[in-house]
């Protein structure tokens, strides 16, 4: 706190250094990870989803999306891993060992757990981007101009927000025709009305401080006022929030393969594992099944911890 | 006084309604989707494939399948929607009206229990956690609260049911609400547990329970992390505020002062009601899936799935019917609650 000091300048543009008075602080990343050990590991997680995303189809030992001679093989104990990890790094395995098993049409499955990223996080981080690009200039323009358009943009909003968010997300990906960029476009939609509410709330606020009547005092434009002084102030329940909408998207998208609405098998994706070992589960072919919502699980774990920490730089 | 209020709000929630209406229909219509190609299946000859467009009426403009879904100026000869009238559904020829009366109440029962049985586990614990921050059951809650819902539920439904159906063998397998050796209950109100006891029969009342027993679960466990989180953070600012702070120098009890910062707590959680029950809607589609509990979600895959698109239509608009009217419900029970709020 106290070792930035704010000194108002009396030049014209002082209405900035007011703002940075009011919202207090930067976010302290690296003080943040030394005192805040979710946040280390929420960033941790964050960050190996996103190699994941990048090199996960490429490093894996086997190809994600053709069969190998060995089915439903359960994963090795726990007692052997020691000795392959050794002769994984001596290269004395005759085959890379299939460390989580394999599926029922004998595809690897730590090698499809570790592709998969590929579709789920590019998918959810796309989705969830692209709402709040959407949603915060909608929100921005419809909490800046308050007139008969932006209510009727307020309204059709509020309708969209009655939908439910499922079966909104599934239809349009049913009908529009299963393909990773539909999946996103309907991410997209159904998740920019919360984007619009929360960046709209924000404008609307921001706009009774006094930095923005100081702006409007030097003579900048309405328009300009909205974009380089309020929108930047205006971002941070949005972000918090993008950072949990990524969360909710990434089940989305596997909840979507699950029910058969989602990306066509075989492509490796989460959800469609889940789908895929459900019914042998039951029989006690778990490895299947369980590993996906594992790694599905910490990934969702990971971005909630790093929404968690904004929120609380927030308040 | 509360009566205008309750009037205006059904004005605007039946706007809402028309809202959703038009927008569910024209955008299934302006998708690239051919429902009659989907139903004759892609080798029928072009008779068969018009015979079939001009049954099922989408040879008509726009306009007038728009007039006939909504009962205004129809030349179908059947009501619309402004007469109460969803269709006729294109897959199984049943009124879509009369299939979601039999499949919501499903919904609405798993919702309702897991509900009610979250805010009993969630309530104590925000409670608790709130009033010692750092203590014991905060740091159990803080994980399970951090995830605010945004769990893989379907996931976890299937984990459920391996340890305790498959390991354990304490649950019944995940398929139906009842023992299909036992004669389903006649329908009352659509609530399995409820009708079994309105006609006396309890062992088809315990073997409802025992099948609500995992999906219940999961749906619990999956939402009543965000409702903890929601608690604490009430609890907090409540704990915070000045009238507590006044409560405290006057010398009141501990457990007083914390009855008042539980009533100041409890009012906005009645908001939250209102959000989790149509989290949970949307949550029941998977778990239904999981389960094969037949309800509204199940009935919304399998129509969405075979483009039916009178039953896409009447799913959209039941369910935000639903939620639009527990958000009216919920409003007018905290306008009873909360003396500061004044219509």
């Amino acid at each position: 706190m106290a070792d930035r000091i704010v000194t108002v300048p009396e030049e014209i543009d002082q209405h900035i250094d007011v703002a940075l008075l009011h919202t207090d602080t930067r976010f302290r990343f690296r003080e943040r990870l030394r005192k805040d050990p979710l946040f280390l590991i929420g960033s941790i997680i964050v960050a190996l989803s996103l190699f994941l995303a990048a090199f996960g189809p490429h490093i894996a030992p086997y190809d994600p999306t053709a069969a190998t001679a060995e089915i439903a093989e359960p994963p090795p104990a726990l007692s052997e891993w020691p000795g392959l990890l050794v002769g994984v790094i001596r290269g004395t395995n005759e085959a890379p060992p299939h460390w989580l098993g394999t599926d029922q049409s004998g595809l690897d499955v730590f090698s499809r757990v570790i592709a998969a990223p590929r579709t789920d996080i590019t998918i959810a981080l796309a989705g969830a981007l692209l709402s709040l690009a959407l949603g915060t200039i909608i929100g921005l323009v419809a909490g800046f101009y308050r007139n008969w358009a932006t209510e009727i943009v307020m309204r059709v909003s509020d309708v969209l927000q009655a939908f439910p968010v499922f079966i909104t997300a599934m239809l349009l990906v049913t009908l529009s025709g299963r393909s990773v960029i539909n999946i996103v476009i309907a991410l997209a939609l159904v998740y920019t009305p919360i984007f619009v509410r929360l960046t709209r709330a924000e404008v609307m606020s921001q706009s009774a401080r006094g930095y923005v009547e100081a702006a409007r005092a030097a003579g900048n434009r309405p328009f300009m006022i909205a974009l380089k002084h309020i929108l930047p102030n205006s971002m941070v329940p949005a972000l918090v929030q993008t950072s949990v909408t990524i969360g909710f998207a990434i089940i989305l998208t596997a909840g979507l393969s699950f029910v058969g609405a989602g990306v066509r098998p075989p492509a490796p994706e989460w959800g469609l594992m889940i789908s895929h070992g459900a019914s042998q589960l039951i029989l006690g072919e778990w490895w299947t099944s369980v590993f996906p919502g594992i790694a599905m699980t910490i990934t969702v774990f990971g971005y909630a911890a790093i929404a968690r920490a904004f929120e609380e730089w927030f308040r | 006084m509360i009566g205008r209020f309750v009037l205006k709000r059904l004005g605007i929630a039946f706007l809402q309604l028309i809202g959703v209406a038009l927008v569910v229909f024209f955008m299934i219509r302006m998708l690239p989707a051919d429902p009659v190609a989907r139903l004759v299946g892609m080798n029928a000859s072009k008779d068969a494939y018009e015979q079939s467009a001009r049954a099922l009426g989408v040879d008509q403009p726009l306009w007038q399948q728009l007039a006939n879904f909504l009962g205004v100026f129809s030349n179908s000869g059947q009501k619309g929607l402004l007469q109460g009238n969803l269709g006729v559904s294109w897959v199984t020829n049943t009124p879509v009206l009369t299939e979601i009366r039999d499949v919501l109440p499903v919904t609405l029962e798993i919702v309702t229990y897991s509900l009610l049985l979250a805010f009993l586990i969630a309530l104590p614990l925000g409670l608790a956690s709130a009033r010692k921050p750092g203590g014991i059951a905060d740091r159990i809650t803080l994980i399970w609260g951090m995830f605010a819902g945004a769990q893989p539920d379907f996931w976890w439904g299937l984990l459920f049911v391996f340890v305790f159906y498959f390991l354990l063998n304490v649950a019944p397998p995940p398929m139906g609400r009842i023992d299909p050796l036992l004669a389903t209950p006649q329908a009352i109100t659509g609530f399995m547990t409820i009708d079994t006891l309105l006609q006396g029969r309890f062992d088809a009342f315990l073997s409802a329970l025992h099948h609500l027993m995992l999906p219940v679960l999961t749906l619990v466990y999956v939402v009543s992390g965000a409702i903890v989180k929601m608690v604490r953070t009430n609890t907090l600012r409540a704990l915070q505020s000045d009238y507590i702070l006044y409560a405290r120098a006057s010398g009141l009890p501990e457990a007083q002062v914390a009855r008042y910062a539980l009533r100041a707590a409890l009012t906005p959680a009645i908001t939250l009601v209102g959000i989790f029950y149509s989290v949970l809607l949307s949550a029941a589609v998977t778990i239904e899936v999981v389960f094969t509990m037949g309800g509204i979600g199940q009935y919304a895959v399998r129509s969405i799935l075979a483009f039916d698109y009178p039953a896409i239509q009447g799913v959209v608009l039941v369910v935000a019917f639903v939620s639009l009217m527990i958000y009216l419900l919920l409003d007018i029970v905290h306008a009873y609650l909360d003396p500061r709020i004044r219509y």
